[in-house]
């Protein structure tokens, strides 16, 4: 993406020029305020984009002391005079183009310009709206933390600073985006993560050149591997304290202002059926919670398949009353089993996006509608049969208990239910090589996506097979790297 | 060609092995396993001047060998697939009756396979690791089950047709993926006589694991069964209303695929160092030719003669050749 004629256009000296230059680039944007005024004999004039900053603060700090100076015998001496002598704000950047005073000016800044100057001075007063610190909405937890990210980047820095004092964390800000300028964030732990796998992480941000970022999404593309993967090789959060167990394991985190959720990289499989509540209780009701989630996702995957495929062809595997229980059922409903389950998770799909996308409290309503009225009247009229609906309700229920893994599993349940619905059990062994091998394939930085499994490392089962207890897992000093391949 | 663990080495080759025995036709008996053990041994044996040569620094440097390794890999793929299409007929597959449906069935496993190839052997021996140890838990819980249905004097009660030496024979055949040994121990981090080693060992447990299963489970009705381990899957049930043959079932279909998909990769670098500039179609070349040679091949598993001359010169043979070569040349 070209940069803007602008950007690198330096600060032009005179001032009614350069106020009319910078009305020119703005195109008279009403929020962008230019106050004229004199101090010390130079005629200046302070730039604010209205709403950005905070007015008290702009007024107490910046504005009482600059217009008090004695007069100076040029504008150069003004600013030296500002930038030595006064300590107006914390973050004071010297500006000589158009491309950082917008920037700046965008961001809160308060911008300086004088006459016979070809620079500017910023001050930090922002002082925007932002929503408050709240529970995650995504990441539910019993006995942790209840604070969740928020939209604003500095917030969500400090969090993590509020969690990892240790001088080792290193947050470098950058700018991307050609036209939204939005600030990212790297954020790691530099005696935990190999000088290697941070070069190779910029390099891959080096290659965005996107006008605008609005989310993770724009932005995992380009931090994940090319291949088609099923299941993402990096992972969000929206809790600071499980960003802050990564950072410890030697991950890199990313921050998009804007966006109330950081993504971690690498992210392991195995990861995705770990929660902070997990080291909150004791090992073996932990570990006995994990093997409850594996069987889960086993569960919300398979379920509707192995239903079709043993109901329309290894009817002999099922003992008898079950069978007369289906067949009974099943002859009452017109519609073949794939046919029927394809319907029911089609329409589940159907009401759950509509629950997302409507008003809460309309969407409590499409609950009601779909959940009582349909859903009810459909096994009444006999068009879907109650086992089948058990079973699918049952596996997306399933899927909920990992919700990070629930889209990759929303389209595998379709995909193997389809399987096995048209070559019975062989087919969903068939596409069960597929998928593992695929999941096995997703790599990135040199991670692989199924360690500690596969590639089998003995020292990762104590967090993955079973959840061992703190003292143990405190001498294992663990970082991510062990997996490197 | 990317370097894999000795667990990955193990899983690739036992996946072969195991589907191989799954698919076992006649009498099994203690004769058989005494038989089976000592092919295996045999085996172990034979294997030396491969793993002498590998620790001596060897490659597959010559055009000859990979030629015969080649055709070696694609006769027993296509024996894997004509092995799959016998058991099928036993363990409902649906749409797998006649030549169109043996030919959709292949299809279906070559696309799989297809798909395996291209993501690489490293991919393949991570994903084999993880198939062999869903096999292994599969595995276990048949063996277990199998205990409650036991029937101890089967094993006096089910008989061989043949002699031991026949059994070993047929044991020493079984491992046809041998040719895979050869190409996959080259690419195994380690020493190779411990790579080996522990591969012989694995096999030998798993053989006689398999095998002792199926005749305490079904030792009784042995002359009826036409494959002894299908069916003693089919009989240990752990629980008396419920049936876990579905487990066998998926078990089985993913062997298949990973056995296949072995000989697919293997064949397919082979193919690629033989003819240097074909890069873009060497999996599914090989995939053809298996299937073709599995059209040619089906129905002579009794050659069993045959079969133990191909396996002895793909594992004693060329690699006896192989290194007094490299001695001869080291020599001069």
């Amino acid at each position: 993406m070209n940069n803007p004629d602008y950007e690198k256009l330096p600060i032009i000296r005179d001032l009614s020029q350069n106020i009319k230059k910078i009305k020119e680039i703005s195109g008279g944007s009403s929020d962008v305020l230019v106050n004229e005024f004199v101090t010390g004999g130079i005629k200046c004039a302070m730039l604010i984009c209205e709403g950005m900053l905070s007015i008290s603060v702009i007024t107490e700090l910046v504005f009482e002391p600059i217009t008090h100076i004695l007069p100076k015998k040029d504008s150069r001496e003004l600013f030296n005079h500002i930038q030595d002598n006064l300590l107006l704000s914390t973050d004071r950047p010297e500006i000589n183009d158009y491309g950082t005073l917008f920037h700046l000016l965008n961001s809160g800044f308060a911008v300086l310009i004088a006459d016979d100057m070809d620079k500017a001075l910023a001050f930090g007063v922002q002082g925007f709206f932002t929503r408050s610190i709240q529970e995650p909405s995504g990441e539910g937890n019993i006995m942790g933390a209840h604070e969740g990210f928020v939209e604003t980047i500095r917030i969500n820095m400090s969090m993590i600073r509020r969690r990892l004092k240790s001088p080792e964390l290193v947050m470098e800000l950058f700018v991307k985006g050609g036209k939204s300028k939005t600030d990212l964030c790297l954020c790691y732990m530099q005696d935990r993560v190999p000088k290697e796998l941070m070069d190779k992480i910029r390099s891959s941000l080096d290659k965005i050149e996107l006008e605008s970022i609005l989310s993770t999404g724009y932005i995992r593309p380009f931090v994940e591997n090319d291949k088609f993967e099923l299941f993402s090789s990096t992972g969000t959060t929206e809790r600071p304290d499980v960003l802050c167990s990564k950072l410890i394991e030697g991950r890199v985190a990313l921050f998009v202002d804007g966006v109330p959720f950081a993504i971690v990289i690498p992210r392991l499989f195995c990861e995705s059926f770990q929660t902070l509540d997990d080291y909150s209780f004791k090992p073996y009701y932990a570990t006995f919670i994990r093997w409850i989630k594996y069987g889960a996702f086993i569960i919300s995957v398979l379920l509707p398949a192995l239903y079709a495929a043993i109901v329309m062809y290894h009817p002999e595997l099922m003992n008898s009353t079950l069978l007369m229980l289906l067949v009974e059922s099943e002859k009452n409903t017109p519609f073949s089993i794939v046919t029927e389950s394809m319907g029911v998770l089609l329409m589940y799909e159907i009401i759950r996006e509509a629950g997302i996308r409507l008003p809460k409290p309309v969407g409590g309503a499409v609950s009601i509608v779909s959940g009582l009225i349909i859903g009810d009247s459909a096994v009444k009229s006999g068009l879907i049969s109650t086992p089948l609906l058990t079973m699918t309700a049952l596996a997306v229920i399933s899927g909920f208990v990992v919700p990070e893994l629930n889209p990759s599993v929303t389209l595998l349940r379709f995909a193997f239910l389809a399987a096995g619905g048209i070559f019975g059990l062989f087919g969903i062994g068939l596409l069960a090589c597929a998928v593992l091998v695929n999941i096995c394939a997703t790599e990135d930085y040199g991670f692989p996506y199924t360690a500690p499994l596969s590639p089998f490392k003995a020292g990762g089962m104590g967090d993955t097979v079973i959840r061992s207890g703190m003292k143990k897992m405190q001498s294992r000093g663990f970082t991510v790297e062990e997996y490197h391949e | 060609m990317s370097r894999i663990s000795r667990n990955q080495f193990s899983a690739l080759l036992l996946i072969t092995d195991a589907f191989a025995l799954f698919c076992l036709m006649g009498n099994i008996s203690l004769i058989t396993i005494a038989g089976f053990a000592a092919g295996t041994a045999l085996q172990f044996i034979m294997a030396f001047p491969i793993i002498r040569f590998y620790s001596c620094g060897g490659g597959f440097g010559s055009k000859w060998v990979q030629i015969i390794y080649f055709v070696y890999l694609i006769l027993w793929g296509g024996l894997l697939f004509a092995m799959q299409w016998d058991v099928s007929q036993f363990i409902y597959i649906p749409y797998s009756e006649g030549f169109r449906g043996k030919l959709l069935i292949s299809g279906l496993i070559a696309v799989v396979c297809l798909y395996i190839s291209s993501t690489g052997i490293k991919t393949l021996s991570r994903a084999a690791v993880i198939a062999a140890a869903i096999g292994a838990v599969c595995l276990f819980i048949v063996a277990v089950s199998s205990l409650f249905h036991a029937e101890w004097e089967n094993f006096s009660r089910a008989e061989s047709a043949a002699g031991i030496s026949e059994e070993m024979m047929k044991g020493f055949v079984l491992s046809g993926g041998l040719g895979s040994f050869v190409v996959l121990l080259s690419m195994t981090k380690g020493k190779p006589m411990k790579n080996a080693a522990i591969y012989f060992l694995e096999k030998l447990i798993l053989t006689v694991v398999i095998t002792v299963t199926a005749i305490i489970v079904a030792g009784g009705i042995m002359e009826a069964a036409d494959f002894p381990i299908v069916t003693a899957a089919q009989l240990s049930q752990p629980f008396p209303v419920q049936r876990i043959d579905s487990l066998f079932l998926m078990i089985f279909a993913i062997f298949a695929v990973f056995s296949i998909a072995v000989q697919t990769v293997t064949s397919a670098y082979l193919l690629g160092e033989i003819f240097p500039s074909f890069r873009k179609l060497r999996s599914t070349a090989s995939l053809v030719l298996m299937i073709g040679a599995a059209f040619a091949l089906h129905g002579t598993g009794r050659y069993i003669r045959i079969y133990s001359f191909a396996v002895a010169a793909a594992l004693l043979v060329v690699p006896s050749i192989m290194l007094i070569q490299k001695k001869i040349i080291k020599g001069r």
